[in-house]
């Protein structure tokens, strides 16, 4: 096709232009593939984090209430509803149980409100496989050796300790070894304290960890004076993540067939539930209600939103720049190239082609110069994502959900961001090739300058 | 013989701001088919004009161009494009060759606008009128590496390659020196009279115009003398300046 010869070789012989707006497409592509690869290794973090502090794939959790305006987290009979679990879903890999309880931590300088997690180590290799120890300037002021680690991951096999994230132990100002008081209050106002020893402080997983503390089994089942085989939720991990809602539908379905009683299906996290849905809804006794990872970390899912709107609003910004550049260049080629337009009009070319020729320029700049990027993007990000950067401003750590930079370049992206960049190359284009189809033929006959 | 080209009582118009100007008033001619004809006049007496409105690239503001049977002034831009590349053949005053591609491209070019006609065929064709106006040796070379007869050559192969009824040269030989410009109008006169091809150029060369065998004289936008082949023209056009 001579159209695209003619295009190819305009590109070639302005180098200088070609190059110049090139290199501002490769570069903003380059960006939207890094920004679209955060993004998504944000979302895997927040995937990590989440079905793993709080949240398995699916989750049988359930609420019981003694009188219409009181709301525990509890489910009565744990064990029976990991037998149900594993009936109704065969692809499911691990089927845990934790209790969950909601208090203050208290020690002698501070305070912090805190989700508490009642676990049997025996079931949470992997749990134990994100957390890592903290080292002491991440919750120490002024440490007397800054990358000392203390404690053990395994201190939490001793009854009544407390493992806390880093950010928790700097609030309450509380080394490893120090006593912390929990207490719980239930809606009615009665509270119940249990005192623990700080066994582990363990590295922050971005906004997560502030909410989340871990501790034995026991301690809640204290606190809370539970009943043998009473425990908060079962969590259950499939082989796919991303079967989790049919996972929830199916388990909620087999649960409705054995008779349980359940509550409708809403999208909030469970703290959400236990203190503002279910005090507010006028049965007793105890109900069972089934969610996703997706339903228990909906608050942090904003975040990803965030972060979305804030690669697409930059790339749009940049976008626009490239717009003005190469539609501008693009303007000052038309003019420059007004008699071989002219001349093309007059031996046959019809106005179609003329469009056809300056597109198709915008199309393999666009094409050449994003791919570049794209695939360059796409490299680097790999190449960042094994470096392991490690993030040391706080206020970055709660939007990336972890303590190093994760970043996961997917061809769909990469794709996208080459398809978004030399569309845009293409719409700016558009108005100097359509004033270059409107040259009319006289002009080839002018005599040149 | 009959005509390809009538120009009937043409007037053109051209807006100056608020004025217009009037560069034709009521131009009169008729071509036939093989002629070498010359339109000549000085600067600003529309020659240009005139060859516009007969090469179908713009339209009469009164009278008519009736080129090969059709009033150009009732097609279509759709039609007007298709009719220059199926009947007419441009020969410009500065080349105009397109400098991205080589000599054989470029005369290569109305052949694909055309299309349908295979590569072999192209091929053939590309190489025979290259032969023929001696560029057989500069297939691949760029516009920009040849001096300007060499450049003057390949517009006039690209102007018959597809074969055309009608060439049309707008002063072809004003960008070059009198010995390149008389080879380039001997060049011209040998293929219209081998393959009687209709040739119309313009010029205000009295030494080019001895080659036409007839000489259209305009002068303030009009026709003044009209001298065929045995009126001598030369002598006529000669005197007239
Ligand atoms: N696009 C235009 N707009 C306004 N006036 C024009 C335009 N083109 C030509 N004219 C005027 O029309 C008249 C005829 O011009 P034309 O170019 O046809 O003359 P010419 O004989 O080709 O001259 P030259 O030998 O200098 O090429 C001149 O007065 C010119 O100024
Ligand atoms: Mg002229």
């Amino acid at each position: 096709m001579v159209t695209l010869q003619i295009a190819l070789n305009n590109l070639l012989a302005s180098r200088r232009r070609t190059l110049f707006l090139g290199a501002a497409l490769f570069g903003v592509t380059l960006l939207f593939v890094l920004l679209l690869a955060l993004t998504a290794g944000v979302t895997d973090n927040l995937i990590r984090g989440a079905t793993n502090i709080s949240s398995g794939h699916v989750n049988i959790g359930g609420y019981y209430k003694s009188t219409p305006s009181d709301s525990q987290t509890v489910v009565l009979n744990a064990s029976q509803l990991k037998a149900e679990a594993k009936e109704a879903l065969p692809d499911a890999l691990r089927i845990i149980d934790r209790l969950r309880g909601w208090g203050k931590v208290i020690s002698d300088k501070g305070t912090v409100q805190s989700g508490l997690n009642g676990i049997d180590l025996a079931d949470e290799s992997a749990l134990l496989e994100l957390l890592a120890l903290a080292p002491a300037k991440d919750y120490i002021d002024n440490p007397a050796n800054a990358e000392e680690v203390k404690g053990s991951l395994d201190a939490l096999q001793k009854p009544g300790t407390i493992m806390l994230f880093a950010s928790q132990a700097k609030r309450l100002k509380v080394d490893v070894g120090d006593q912390v008081t929990l207490r719980t209050e239930t809606l009615k106002g009665q509270s119940n304290t249990a005192e623990a020893v700080v066994g582990a402080v363990v590295r922050d997983l971005g906004l997560l960890s502030s909410f989340a503390s871990f501790v034995p089994k026991q301690t809640i089942i204290e606190l809370y004076q539970f009943k043998p085989d009473v425990s908060g939720a079962v969590q259950i991990y499939l082989k796919d993540i991303d079967r989790s809602e049919a996972a929830m539908n199916e388990l909620r379905a087999h649960l409705e067939k054995k008779g349980y009683a359940q509550l409708e299906h809403d999208g909030q996290p469970f703290f959400i539930k236990l203190l503002q849905t279910v005090p507010n809804e006028e049965w007793t006794g105890a109900k069972l209600d089934v969610t996703t990872w997706e339903d228990e970390s909906s608050f942090l899912v904003q975040i990803i939103i965030g972060l979305r709107a804030i690669s697409v609003f930059l790339v749009m910004l940049l976008a626009i720049v490239i717009v003005i550049g190469i539609s501008n260049t693009m303007t000052i080629a038309v003019r420059e190239r007004t008699r071989e337009i002219g001349t093309l009009r007059a031996i046959g070319m019809n106005r179609g082609g003329i469009l056809a020729l300056f597109l198709l320029e915008a199309l393999l700049l666009g094409l050449l110069a994003s791919g570049a990027g794209g695939i360059t993007g796409g490299v680097v990000a790999a190449l960042l994502d094994a470096g392991g950067l490690k993030v040391d401003v706080d206020a970055i750590r709660v939007v990336l959900l972890s303590n190093t930079l994760h970043l996961v370049p997917r061809v769909f992206d990469i794709v996208l961001a080459v398809a978004a960049l030399t569309f845009v190359s293409m719409i700016a284009a558009f108005f100097p090739a359509l004033r270059a189809a409107r040259i009319t033929p006289v002009t080839a006959m002018q005599a040149a300058e | 013989m009959s005509a390809i080209i009538e120009v009937r009582g043409v007037t053109k118009d051209y807006p100056l701001g608020q004025l217009t100007v009037r560069a034709l008033h009521g131009v009169e001619l008729c071509v036939d088919r093989g002629e070498f004809t010359t339109i000549a006049g000085p600067s600003g007496s529309g020659k240009t004009t005139l060859l516009n409105l007969i090469g179908c690239v713009d339209v009469p503001t009164g009278g008519s161009v009736v080129f090969d049977g059709a009033v150009t002034s009732s097609l279509s831009d759709r039609e007007l494009t298709r009719l220059r590349l199926e009947k007419l053949g441009f020969i410009f005053q500065s080349f105009n060759l397109v400098q991205v591609l080589s000599v054989f491209q470029n005369v290569e070019l109305p052949l694909l606008l055309q299309g349908g006609i295979d590569v072999a065929e192209r091929k053939r064709r590309v190489e025979s009128i290259l032969d023929r106006v001696g560029l057989s040796r500069f297939l691949r070379h760029r516009p920009n590496e040849l001096s300007g007869g060499q450049r003057q050559r390949v517009a006039i192969a690209r102007a018959l390659v597809t074969k055309p009824r009608l060439v049309l040269a707008d002063e072809p030989t004003a960008n070059l020196d009198s010995v390149t410009g008389n080879s380039i109008l001997e060049l011209m006169k040998e293929l219209n009279q081998q393959d009687g091809t209709t040739f119309i150029f313009s010029t205000h060369d009295h030494r080019v115009m001895e080659l036409a065998s007839r000489i259209v004289r305009v002068q303030d936008g009009r026709v003044v003398e009209d001298g065929r082949g045995d009126k001598s023209p030369v002598a006529a056009a000669a005197a007239a300046y």
